[in-house]
């Protein structure tokens, strides 16, 4: 896995960088959408998620749900639009798992994407898109660690 | 301090006493509001009625005495930032800052270090020795003094907090939804021990405009930019009122919650707990008050039978001080239980110790 600044983030994922979200294609317009090592870094321990109810239809830039650590409370935007068609359960007896596992068992929603191929290239991926996103938190003096 | 050769004055929005509602909405609304130009904003506020503001995530039915609240005509508002239930009225200015995000430090420790400093500075030109207590704490001597939040609101940082003038102890003890009487009692004494205000540090809180002009200038200080009256603008006006209505819904209030603490925390260091354990001679409960991960205060109370009957708070003052680990704790009460002829049929060292676990075990969030 590729780190930057002390940071993970996978090359197969795609992200919309000053959101700190993270998307990964399912194939078949369904996307799994996450925050990233930078965002859990920044929000710091996790203690309660909760998540837009299945079948809620969003835009980009919507609040899909909404993060909460001990001192700070945030949205994790849509990064396109779609309907949530499924919702991380295990969030809610341990958020922490956004932590401990953001690209993993810590994903936060399943959404299946109204014009997946139409918004694809307003995120970021591959090798460029982690060299982008690093550029970005070396500009905000964001690091893992 | 800035982060963006961009920004111009500060506003400063002095919005006086407003109904309990509005003095929640109007900040949500300017953090929604903020466009690209906008200006960032330091708002001041007070409500002009007493009510119970609940964190963001926190269930309402389990942490607030809603039937309580009811009877005393309070409102009980969920607000969007995080931590726990506290009760408020027009004794504490709520001082709000709602910051375009790249104005502001990125990370959250950064911004309550500079938001706390603004308050410490300004607690400390009144003659009050307060202190930053990181990561969002202000104490005096120990004492904490005031809360503060934080919330991003699309794109605007909100950081919120208050300049406590006097706290009606009293009421906020009677407003959370507690297991006991006795709970509710040690609340009561934790918070009226670990809680100040400007009143109680200088014997009479001192005007709102003295403080008010400290607070600006501190502000204005720290983060190094003008700050100049200013006025709401229409659009966040008419989304203040849109907010009204949903923050005053049943759904918004009833909102599942999910945030789930052990016990009420106090301040960064304290909080009070209580645990329960079955032993064989009985149920013991245990009221505990922790300190920086030391018992500060313990209650035992149960259906067990012990004699001699000063054991139950003789033993509690025994424990003053242990860690929370359990070979203190036992190495303590055992103790005890060799200088005192303790007679408890069915009540063992380690029953004692498996209450005082129950109540300061981390419980994770369910």
């Amino acid at each position: 896995m590729t780190q930057v600044r002390g940071c993970e983030l996978p090359e197969e994922l795609y992200y919309w960088i000053e959101k700190h979200v993270w998307v990964r294609d399912e194939g078949d317009d369904v996307l799994t959408v996450g925050i990233t090592d930078p965002a859990q870094q920044l929000a710091a321990r996790v203690v309660a998620v909760t998540v837009k109810k299945v079948g809620k239809v969003l835009e980009r830039g919507q609040s899909v749900a909404t993060v909460e650590s001990g001192k700070w409370v945030g949205p994790v935007p849509m990064p396109v639009n779609g309907e949530v068609i499924a919702v991380n359960e295990a969030l809610a007896t341990d958020p922490t798992l956004v932590n401990s596992d953001p690209y993993g068992t810590g994903w936060i929603a399943r959404i299946k994407a109204t014009v997946w191929s139409v918004q694809r290239p307003e995120l970021v991926t591959g090798a460029h898109g982690v060299h982008e996103y690093g550029a970005y938190l070396e500009s905000e003096g964001i690091s893992c660690g | 301090m800035t982060t963006d050769g961009q920004s111009g004055p500060i506003r400063l929005l002095d919005l006086g006493s407003l109904p309990p509602l509005r003095s929640q909405t109007i900040f949500h609304a300017v953090g929604y509001a903020m466009g690209e130009g906008s200006p960032d904003t330091i708002m001041l506020v007070s409500p002009d009625a007493p009510y119970v503001s609940i964190g963001r995530h926190q269930d309402a039915d389990r942490e607030v005495d809603l039937g309580t609240c009811a009877r005393l005509g309070f409102p009980v508002i969920r607000r969007e930032i995080g931590g726990g239930a506290v009760y408020l009225d027009g004794n504490q200015l709520f001082t709000q800052w709602i910051f375009d995000a790249a104005r502001l430090p990125a990370t959250v420790e950064a911004r309550f270090a500079l938001y706390c400093d603004t308050l410490v500075q300004t607690y400390r030109g009144l003659g009050i020795a307060a202190e930053y207590r990181p990561v969002n704490d202000i104490q005096v001597a120990g004492r904490k003094i005031g809360g503060t939040g934080a919330a991003r609101m699309d794109r605007a940082e909100v950081v919120v907090g208050s300049l406590m003038f006097d706290f009606d102890v009293d009421t906020m003890a009677q407003v959370l939804k507690v297991p006991s009487e006795k709970f509710r009692d040690k609340v009561h004494q934790t918070l009226a021990e670990y809680m100040t205000t400007m009143r109680r540090e200088l014997g009479a809180p001192p005007p709102r405009e003295t403080v008010v002009a400290r607070y600006i200038a501190a502000c204005s200080e720290a983060l190094g930019r003008p700050i100049e009256p200013g006025a709401l603008r229409p659009d966040e006006v008419a989304l203040a009122e849109r907010l009204d209505e949903r923050f005053a819904s049943a759904d918004w209030l009833h909102e599942a919650g999910g945030l789930r603490r052990h016990g009420v925390r106090i301040h960064e260091d304290v909080r009070v707990a209580e645990g329960a354990h079955k032993a064989p001679g009985g149920l013991i409960r245990a009221i505990v008050v922790v300190r920086e991960d030391h018992i500060d205060g313990i209650a035992f109370s149960g259906d067990f039978t012990v004699e001699p009957s000063t054991v139950p708070v003789e033993l509690g003052e025994a424990l003053i001080g242990s860690t929370l680990g359990e070979a203190d704790l036992l190495a303590r009460v055992k103790g005890y239980c060799q200088r005192v002829q303790v007679e408890a049929p069915g009540v063992e060292p380690g029953d004692w110790v498996a209450a005082v676990m129950k109540a300061t075990a981390v419980e994770l969030p369910a």
